[in-house]
Parts: C-alpha cells; sequence; structure tokens
C-alpha cells in the first residue's frame, strides 16, 4: 500500500496539484473539527452558537428556521456530535486520500448546511469550498498521493 | 462503497468512544459543578471572575467553572431554546434590557435572598422598583454618561451641548441593536426628551458621531487613541484610568439631564442542574468579600453599603439618576426601529 502511495506520483503526477489542495482542505477540517470538539466539550460555544446566530439571519428559508428551532436547537448536543464526525471524516479522508469522492460528496451537502447556517460575509467562502469539494470528487482527487489510488489499481470502480 | 460505510463508522466510533470516556470522568466531579455563564470580560483574567471563583471554591463544596459567553443575547435564545438541556446554572452580566427582553420567554427561578437591608443607599434611593422582584440579584451598578479628558476647552453640560460644531465627529458612541451601552444612551435620550424631539435630537446625533461601534471596548479605544473627544461611558470609567494608570485627567460629566444607570443581575434559569449550588453562588455574590472583588476588578460601583468606604469608589460624586426599571421590550424595539430608521436615512 505504502509503495503504490508514493508510485502514484509518478503514473497520475498531473493530479499532484489537485492532491496538495486536498491535503490542505483535510487539514483545515481536521483543524476545524478539534476547534468544535472542544466548545462541544464545554458544553457551549462554537456550533451550538452558530445555530443560534443563524435565527438571526433574515435570508434563512422558512422551513430550515422552524428546523433549527424546533429541533436542532433544543438537542444541539446530538447534531454538533453528527457535524463534528463528518467534519472529522472529511479532514482525515482528505489528509491521507481515502475514499476522497464519496465523502467529497458528503462534504459539499456539509458546506451547503454551513452556507445555510453562517453569516452573509462568509457566503463566498463556502461557495468556493463547494467547487473545491466538488473537483476533488470529479477527479478523484484519492488516486494521487493516496490509498485510493491502492484500490483503483486492483478494483478500478467510480468509488476511487 | 464498503469501505466508505466503515471509515464512517470507524470516525463515529472513535468519536463516541472519546465522548464517553470523557464524560465518566467528568461525572464523577458533575454534582459539585456550577455552570456560571459569564461575559468574556468577567471571566478574563483580569476581570473579577477567577479571584470570585477562587474565593467561592474556597468557602464551599462547590466548584464554579464559568462558560464564556460572548454574545449575552445569543446566550439567552439558546437557553430558551435548550429549555430543560440547557447548561447553565446561572447567568451574569443581565441588564435591565435583557430582563425585559427574556422575562417572558425563559423561566428563572425565584430567588429568596435576605440582602436588602445591607444594599447601599445611594443605589436603592433611585431603584427599588428592581429591588421589590426575586428572580434577579443585582451585583453591580454604575451610572453612565460622557466621558471626556479634563483639558477639553468645550463646556458639556447637558444632551444639546453634544450638537455644538465642535464635536462634529468627535463623539464615540455604541450601536443599540449590538451594545448594552448603546441601549441606554438611546434610552437616556427618550426618557429626556418627548419623542419628537428624540428623534430629531438623534438626526442631528449622526453628524456629531465618529461612529456607532458594535461594543463599548471599541468605542472606548476610539477615545484612548484621540479619535474621538467623548464617549459614552460609565462614570466610574476614569477611576479606571487613576487607579490603573496613575491619571487622572479623565472625567465623566454631569448632565442637566439625570443620567441612566447600568444595572448588571444574575439570574437562575429554572432549568437550572446544580440549583442549590448556583444558589449558593449567588448568595456569594452578595457578600462583601465578592463585593469588593467585583468592585475592584469590574470598576463598577457595589450594591451593598460598606464595600467602598475608604476606597476611590466613595469619594466618586454622586450622580443624579433616573430610577432603573425594566423596560417593554415593545418600547425598546420602537426605540430600536426608529434609530435604525435615521441610521438609514442618513446613509
Amino acid at each position: 500500500m505504502l509503495q503504490a502511495y508514493f508510485e502514484s506520483i509518478r503514473y497520475v503526477g498531473h493530479l499532484l496539484p489537485i492532491s496538495f489542495l486536498r491535503i490542505f482542505l483535510g487539514y483545515y477540517y481536521l483543524d476545524l473539527a478539534t476547534k468544535h470538539w472542544r466548545f462541544f466539550q464545554l458544553g457551549n460555544g462554537g456550533l451550538s452558537d452558530l445555530f443560534v446566530e443563524a435565527l438571526n439571519k433574515s435570508q434563512l428559508p422558512p422551513w430550515y428556521r422552524v428546523l433549527l428551532s424546533e429541533q436542532v436547537i433544543p438537542h444541539w448536543q446530538i447534531y454538533a456530535f453528527l457535524f463534528i464526525g463528518l467534519q472529522f471524516a472529511v479532514g482525515i479522508s482528505y489528509i491521507i486520500g481515502y475514499v476522497v469522492r464519496p465523502v467529497a460528496i458528503l462534504a459539499v451537502f456539509l458546506s451547503l448546511n454551513f452556507l445555510a447556517l453562517g453569516s452573509v460575509e462568509s457566503e463566498v467562502f463556502f461557495k468556493l469550498l463547494i467547487a473545491c469539494h466538488v473537483l476533488l470528487a470529479w477527479v478523484g482527487a484519492g488516486r494521487c498521493l493516496g490509498i485510493d489510488y491502492y484500490f483503483f489499481k486492483r478494483r478500478r470502480g467510480v468509488w476511487w | 462503497m464498503k469501505h466508505f460505510i466503515v471509515f464512517i463508522i470507524a470516525i463515529f466510533s472513535g468519536l463516541t468512544f472519546f465522548y464517553f470516556n470523557k464524560q465518566e470522568k467528568s461525572k464523577l466531579n458533575e454534582d459539585q459543578t456550577i455552570k456560571v455563564f459569564a461575559s468574556s470580560s468577567f471571566i478574563a483574567k483580569w476581570g473579577p471572575g477567577p479571584e470570585l471563583k477562587l474565593a467561592f471554591d474556597r468557602l464551599s463544596n462547590f466548584k464554579v467553572e464559568f462558560v464564556e459567553s460572548p454574545d449575552l443575547g445569543m446566550t439567552l435564545q439558546k437557553i430558551n431554546f435548550e429549555k430543560e438541556n440547557s447548561q447553565a446554572d446561572a447567568v451574569l452580566g443581565l441588564d435591565q434590557f435583557d430582563i425585559a427582553r427574556t422575562a417572558s420567554k425563559i423561566k428563572w427561578r425565584n430567588l429568596q435572598f435576605d440582602f436588602k437591608a445591607s444594599v447601599s443607599s445611594d443605589f436603592i434611593s433611585q431603584n427599588e422598583s428592581i429591588l421589590n422582584q426575586d428572580q434577579f440579584v443585582p451585583y453591580d451598578w454604575a451610572p453612565m454618561s460622557f466621558v471626556l479628558r479634563k483639558d477639553l476647552s468645550t463646556e458639556v453640560a447637558s444632551l444639546d451641548d453634544l450638537l455644538k460644531p465642535e464635536f462634529k465627529g468627535k463623539l464615540a458612541l455604541q450601536d443599540p441593536r449590538t451594545s448594552s451601552p448603546g441601549l441606554q444612551f438611546l434610552a437616556w435620550v427618550f426618557e429626556s426628551k418627548s419623542e419628537a424631539d428624540a428623534i430629531a435630537f438623534l438626526k442631528k446625533m449622526n453628524s456629531q458621531a465618529h461612529s456607532f461601534s458594535s461594543g463599548w471596548s471599541a468605542a472606548y479605544g476610539l477615545f484612548k487613541n484621540k479619535q474621538a473627544d467623548l464617549v459614552f461611558s460609565y462614570v466610574t470609567s476614569p477611576l479606571y484610568h487613576e487607579i490603573e494608570e496613575k491619571d487622572s485627567s479623565f472625567t465623566a460629566i454631569e448632565m442637566k439631564e439625570p443620567l441612566q444607570a447600568q444595572v448588571e443581575f444574575a439570574g437562575i434559569p429554572a432549568s437550572c442542574r446544580n440549583c442549590e449550588g448556583a444558589e449558593k453562588f449567588l448568595e456569594f455574590l452578595l457578600s462583601k468579600e465578592a463585593q469588593k472583588i467585583i468592585m475592584n476588578k469590574n470598576y463598577m460601583m457595589p450594591v451593598l453599603d460598606q464595600v467602598k468606604e475608604s476606597t476611590l469608589f466613595d469619594a466618586l460624586k454622586k450622580y443624579r439618576t433616573n430610577p432603573v426599571k425594566f423596560y417593554d421590550q415593545e418600547i425598546v424595539t420602537k426605540w430600536i426601529n426608529l434609530w435604525t430608521e435615521i441610521r438609514k436615512n442618513e446613509n
């Protein structure tokens, strides 16, 4: 597996720049997840504040507002745990280059959610992030400097 | 697909393991821990929080754990939504407006503290009405006015003096939508003038203001950097410069109009987990020891008698103030909407 990891540079070297983008995004998500986890254990701040803050956003779709106030905020621990878990999954997957394609699709949904929750100023950032995830899924960014290359060589298919 | 599912399951299993492992350890102390939500400045190392925690932990079997609440409005909104799932045992830093805003939404525990007999005379004389409720306990207060450097050549004795051409773009004010002092200023204008006069005054104030900062500290920073000549602040602010910086060139002005006073309250949500501990902590806030810590670190007046004796706070001028009251939410919303409209038209 380790041999395949480095071998990938020779055979799919054209994906190397994208791999750096993937690893950087992985680091970003891991850092974010760690920060949110700390707040989660404190029982305040982080994602819980983001949920409440989103209620004050005037452009929030009415159905999403109801969902937030009736379901998410009263049980924010469950939803925050899910979000943090997914952020860890995206972070680890992008760094080691494992199951990048399906995880990138998951990351698109995660970013869409943050696009709805976050402030107006952060909209452009999340849109860019979505574009990056789509790009990573499209090219199969785990095939270069990633474990996905090992499985791709043996099994082929759309998952790698 | 199988790899993907196994990967996600592995991540969540790991996280669940860490979570329960941590919970197990913290469970041992949970019964003794009181979670107190307070502002960042209150729990910062230069604020009263750390010293209060040390003193309280020494006196009781409970342990205080401060939870930082950068935006009190948001914290209250969260307590309201979380209901019995809320983690807050006590909330500090509520002012008259916060209480009006949340009274109908959050259920608060009734408190039976016997401290009224020892409340300081200058606090009780104007504020008896706010002591006749038993859900919130006041723990500090201060009148609010404009603070300036003593060498300022232009005289300011009333609100209308702020409209003098010399002050064009020289007043550091706060945004009433995001800042409690900003809301106090707005309330002061509406309390001191008729509605029509207040609106006309606020329109003129737009050109006098350097800016409407989102919080008190940003506005005070402008004043400190000499970008503004006057700042709306607490009358105790000059004492900070005198004590910490040995600089007595600042003063808070007495105005023709009685000043607004900001009172900070503490309350216990009905959903508290460690209610007994929270009550003990609030009772401790009303002790002379705690009042002294709050006065010295927060630079606010104590609510108890004899605490400020033979300190610089005792020598502070007695300012005339409007009686402190809990405003109706509709009135506050109306004032803010009027102010927003004025600002919008100005821009």
